[in-house]
C-alpha cells in the first residue's frame, strides 16, 4: 500500500512540472497569435533577426535608431540578435531546430550551411516574395548571385552584393621580399614557389616560409561539391564528372610537391594541428601563403598586420557555388511576418542610409563623413564593430578613409572578368547517402590535414586513403552524385 | 488512504523539500527530454509550427539513423576503442585512487596532506582545452619539453602527434592525472569514517600498515567501490569527448588509436547537423550503458548480495 502511495506522490509531482511546463508553451504561442494578427494594423511588427559576429555593445542602441528610420519607412523595428563566428553555426542549428522565433537569418556556404538548410526545410521560400516586394534587389545585385544561390530551382536567400568570383592569391610579406631582392612576378603553380622558399629557409631559419593551418589544400583547378569533400568536377568544362579529387593526377602531383616542402621545412612541422596561423602574421615571421581575395584586399591585409603584404594569382577567377553563397540572408520558415522580412530585406539592400547606418552605427557616435563618400571610424566604433560583409549589399557602403573612389567600380570589374564554374547552380543533395556521407566525412577527418600540408608521405598514406574512402562508400554518393548532376545537366542545356 | 497521504507529506515534508531540487532537475532535464527520443526514427525537418509539430510530423524512418554507426570498419574501432579506454580507466582509476586515498589518510602531517590533496585535485577543474595545450607543451616536434630531452640523450625527435604508438599510455597518463585527485577524495572520506578503535585493536594483536590496509580498509571500502564502479560501468559506452578530441589535437593519423564513438558522431555530423542521426547514438549508448549497469548489478547481486546497488 505505501509503495502505491510513493507512486501517487510522484505521479502527482511530475504533473504538476509537466503542466507548468505546458502552460508556459502554451502562453507563448497566445503571445505569437496576437503579434500576429496585429500586423495587419498600425502596430509596428519587430523582425527578428540573428547575424553572425561578435557581439557588441552597441546593437541595441543601434538597432534602436534604425528601427526609428525603419518603422517610418515600412512600418517595422529591427532586433537584431548576433551570436559570435565559432558558436554560430551549432547554435543556430539548435535555435532553428527548436523553433526559435526568429525572420530574418544569416546563413552562408561556411557557417549554418545555406544548401543543406534549405532542404532540411529552414527557409522559406522566396520567389513570390521576391518578384511582390523585392523588386530593387533584383535591379541592384549582380544577377550572377540571385541564380547561383537558387536551391533545385528556387531562390531562399537574398545573398549580399560583394565580390562574385573565387580568385586564389599568394600573399607575401612584402618586407622579406625587399630585404632578400626576391622576383615574385613569375610565381603562379604551386611548384614555381621553390627557389623562394628555398631562399627564405636559408636565410631567415627563424622564419616559417609556407605558413598554413589545418584547413589548407593545395589549388587544384577542380570545383568540390561540398566543401573540402573529396567530390570534386573538372573546372574547364571539358565533361561534367564527378571524381574523387584524391584520384587526380593534378592532385597527386600537389600532394607529392607538398610532401617534398614538408620534408626540407619549409612548412611548419606541426601544420596539420594547427588551427590559425594568426600568431605568425602578428610577430611577421612568415613569407608566403595562401588566401583569397578580392580587389583592394592588400590594402585592408597590409592595415590590419602592419607591414606590407603583397600577392599573385594563384588560380584564374572562377565563380563556384561556394563564392556565391558565401553569404546569404534568408527568411525563417517560422518567421510570422515574411512580407515585412521581405520589405525590410529590399530596403537593407537598395538604400544607402539604412545600409550604412546597419554597418557603421550612428553618424557623429561610431563614425563621421569626411566628404561625401569618404568615412572615418571614431572611438566609440569598437563598441559597434561589424562584419560588412554579412550585413547586404556591400556597394551601398560608404568609403573608407584612403579608399580610391572607384572602389566599387574595381569590385564591378572583377564580378564581371569571372568565369563561373561549369557546375555553378547545382547544388548536391546528400539525403539519400547521408549514411555514407558520415563515414566519408570521418575518412575525410583522418587523412585530409596530414596528406594536404604533406605532413605525411603520400607514396603510402594516399593509396590507404582512397582505399579508406571506397570502404565507407565514396564511390555510392559519387555514383548519386553524378546521377543528379547529369539530371540536372539535362534540365539546364 | 488520502489523509494518510498529507499526513506522511507533513511528516516527511523538510525532506521532501530537500529532495526538490534534485528531483525537477532530473524531471527537466533526464526524464522530459524522453520523448525526444523519437527523433531518432525520424528524418527531422523544419516546419514554421515549431519544434513539436516538426518532431511529430517528420518522416519515419526505422532503423535508418541507426545505420551510420554500424555501416563501416570504422565502427569496430570505434567500439573497441570506446570500451577498452574506459575498462583501462576504471580499473587503473580505481586502483589509483584508492592508493593514494590510503597514502594521504596515513600522512601524519595534516597540513601537508591538505597541500598534495589540493595539488592533485586542481587538474580535475582544468577544461580539456587547456589540458591540451599542456600537453601540446610537452609534444610539440620542434619546441616541445619531451623532444628536448631525448635530443639530450642524442635521441631523434619523435614526431608525437604522427605516431599512434604510444597515444593509448599518454592518453590513460593525461586522463589519470586529471581524474584520480578528484576520485580520490571520495575514497578519503570513507576511510576517515571508520571507526579508529579498528585499527588500534589490530595494531594491539600486533597488525602491520599493510595488513591493516588489506583486513580493515579495503574490506570497509568495498561497498563504495562497488557502487563506483558500477556507476563508471554505466557510462562504458560515454567517452570522455575532451580527452580524445583535443589532447591528440584533432590530428587524423592518430584515429586508430583516439577515435571513440563520440569524436566519431561529431565528426560525422558536424557539417549536417542531422538531429535523428544524433539522437540515434545517443539512444544507443544509454541502452547499452543501462543493460551493462543491469548485468553487472546482476553478478554482483550473486556474489555478494548486500553490495548490490539495487
Amino acid at each position: 500500500m505505501s509503495k502505491f502511495k510513493k507512486r501517487a506522490g510522484l505521479a502527482l509531482a511530475a504533473t504538476t512540472a509537466f503542466s507548468i511546463i505546458l502552460s508556459g508553451c502554451g502562453s507563448n504561442n497566445g503571445n505569437e497569435a496576437s503579434s500576429g494578427s496585429g500586423s495587419g494594423s498600425e502596430k509596428p511588427v519587430e523582425l527578428i533577426w540573428y547575424t553572425i559576429g561578435t557581439p557588441q555593445k552597441d546593437v541595441d542602441t543601434v538597432m534602436a535608431e534604425v528601427s526609428k528610420y525603419t518603422q517610418e519607412k515600412i512600418n517595422a523595428t529591427i532586433k537584431m540578435k548576433m551570436i559570435d563566428w565559432g558558436d554560430y553555426t551549432q547554435k543556430m542549428q539548435v535555435l532553428v531546430a527548436s523553433g526559435e522565433p526568429m525572420d530574418i537569418l544569416f546563413t552562408s556556404a561556411g557557417g549554418f550551411d545555406y544548401v543543406q538548410n534549405v532542404r532540411k526545410g529552414a527557409f522559406l521560400e522566396l520567389d513570390d516574395l521576391l518578384a511582390k516586394y523585392g523588386q530593387g534587389i533584383v535591379d541592384t545585385i549582380d544577377p550572377g548571385f540571385l541564380s547561383g544561390s537558387k536551391v533545385d530551382g528556387h531562390n531562399y536567400g537574398i545573398p549580399a552584393n560583394k565580390e562574385l568570383p573565387q580568385l586564389e592569391v599568394w600573399r607575401f610579406n612584402q618586407n622579406l621580399v625587399d630585404k632578400y631582392q626576391l622576383d615574385t612576378s613569375g610565381v603562379k603553380t604551386l611548384e614555381s614557389l621553390e627557389p623562394l622558399l628555398a631562399a627564405i629557409k636559408e636565410k631567415e631559419p627563424e622564419v616559417t616560409p609556407f605558413a598554413m593551418d589545418k584547413n589548407y589544400v593545395p589549388y587544384v583547378p577542380y570545383d568540390y561539391l561540398v566543401t573540402n569533400m573529396p567530390m570534386a568536377v573538372k573546372l574547364d568544362g571539358s565533361e561534367l564528372k564527378v571524381v574523387n579529387i584524391l584520384e587526380t593526377d593534378e592532385m597527386k602531383a600537389a600532394l607529392d610537391t607538398m610532401h617534398k616542402y614538408y620534408m626540407a621545412g619549409y612548412v611548419a612541422p606541426e601544420a596539420a594541428t594547427t588551427g590559425s596561423t594568426s600568431d605568425l602574421t602578428t610577430s611577421g615571421k612568415w613569407f608566403l601563403d595562401r588566401a583569397q581575395t578580392q580587389p583592394l584586399a592588400e590594402n585592408l591585409w597590409s592595415a590590419s598586420y602592419g607591414y606590407p603584404v603583397t600577392t599573385t594569382p594563384a588560380s584564374d577567377a572562377i565563380i563556384t557555388n561556394t563564392s556565391v553563397q558565401g553569404s546569404v540572408m534568408a527568411i525563417s520558415a517560422n518567421s510570422e511576418h515574411p512580407e515585412k522580412a521581405m520589405e525590410f530585406l529590399n530596403l537593407l539592400n537598395t538604400d544607402a542610409k539604412l545600409r550604412n547606418m546597419i554597418d557603421s552605427g550612428i553618424e557623429g557616435t561610431h563614425y563621421e563623413m569626411i566628404d561625401a563618400t569618404h568615412m572615418k571610424n571614431l572611438d566609440a566604433s569598437q563598441n559597434y564593430n561589424m562584419p560588412s560583409y554579412s550585413l547586404g549589399n556591400n556597394m551601398l557602403l560608404y568609403l573608407n578613409e584612403g579608399d580610391p573612389d572607384d572602389k566599387w567600380e574595381q569590385f564591378k570589374k572583377f564580378n564581371a572578368e569571372g568565369v563561373a564554374s561549369p557546375i555553378l547552380g547545382f547544388n548536391f543533395d546528400s539525403t539519400k547517402v547521408a549514411t555514407e556521407m558520415t563515414a566519408v566525412q570521418n575518412v575525410k577527418e583522418q587523412f585530409w590535414s596530414s596528406l594536404m600540408t604533406g605532413t605525411v608521405d603520400p607514396a603510402t598514406y594516399l593509396p590507404k586513403a582512397i582505399e579508406e574512402f571506397k570502404k565507407a562508400g565514396l564511390d555510392k554518393v559519387i555514383a548519386e552524385a553524378q546521377s543528379q548532376l547529369d539530371a540536372w545537366a539535362a534540365e539546364n542545356k | 488512504m488520502a489523509g494518510s497521504f498529507f499526513r506522511r507529506f507533513n511528516r516527511n515534508k523538510v525532506l521532501l523539500l530537500m529532495v526538490l531540487p534534485g528531483a525537477v532537475w532530473f524531471l527537466c532535464f533526464s526524464y522530459l527530454p524522453l520523448v525526444g527520443t523519437i527523433a531518432a526514427f525520424k528524418e527531422y525537418r523544419f516546419s514554421r509550427h515549431g519544434f513539436w509539430y516538426s518532431l511529430i510530423h517528420s518522416k519515419n524512418v526505422g532503423w535508418d539513423n541507426f545505420k551510420f554507426l554500424f555501416n563501416t570498419d570504422a565502427a569496430l574501432t570505434i567500439t573497441r576503442n570506446t570500451l577498452l579506454y574506459n575498462i583501462a580507466f576504471i580499473v587503473l582509476g580505481l586502483v589509483c585512487s584508492v592508493a593514494l586515498a590510503i597514502l594521504l589518510s596515513e600522512l601524519a602531517n595534516k597540513k601537508l596532506a591538505k597541500l598534495y590533496q589540493t595539488g592533485m585535485f586542481l587538474p580535475y577543474f582544468l577544461s580539456w582545452v587547456i589540458v591540451g595545450y599542456f600537453a601540446f607543451s610537452f609534444l610539440s616536434m620542434d619546441r616541445g619539453l619531451l623532444n628536448h630531452i631525448l635530443g639530450y640523450f642524442g635521441v631523434d625527435s619523435m614526431q608525437w602527434y604522427s605516431d599512434p604508438t604510444y597515444w593509448p599510455y599518454i592518453l590513460i597518463f593525461v586522463y589519470l592525472w586529471k581524474s584520480i585527485g578528484y576520485s580520490s577524495v571520495v575514497y578519503l572520506a570513507s576511510i576517515l569514517g571508520i571507526d579508529k578503535s579498528l585499527y588500534e585493536a589490530a595494531m594491539i594483536d600486533g597488525a602491520s600498515k599493510l595488513q591493516q590496509v588489506r583486513n580493515i580498509t579495503l574490506p570497509l571500502l568495498k561497498p563504495i567501490i562497488i557502487i563506483m564502479t558500477l556507476l563508471a560501468v554505466g557510462k562504458i559506452f560515454y567517452a570522455d569527448f575532451g580527452l580524445f578530441y583535443q589532447v591528440p589535437r584533432d590530428s587524423g593519423t592518430l584515429y586508430s588509436v583516439t577515435n571513440v564513438i563520440d569524436t566519431y558522431v561529431y565528426r560525422g555530423l558536424k557539417t549536417t547537423g542531422e538531429i535523428g542521426m544524433s539522437t540515434a547514438a545517443g539512444l544507443y549508448q544509454s541502452v547499452v550503458g543501462f543493460v551493462l549497469v543491469m548485468v553487472s548489478n546482476y553478478v554482483v547481486r550473486k556474489l555478494d548480495k548486500d553490495s548490490a546497488l539495487f
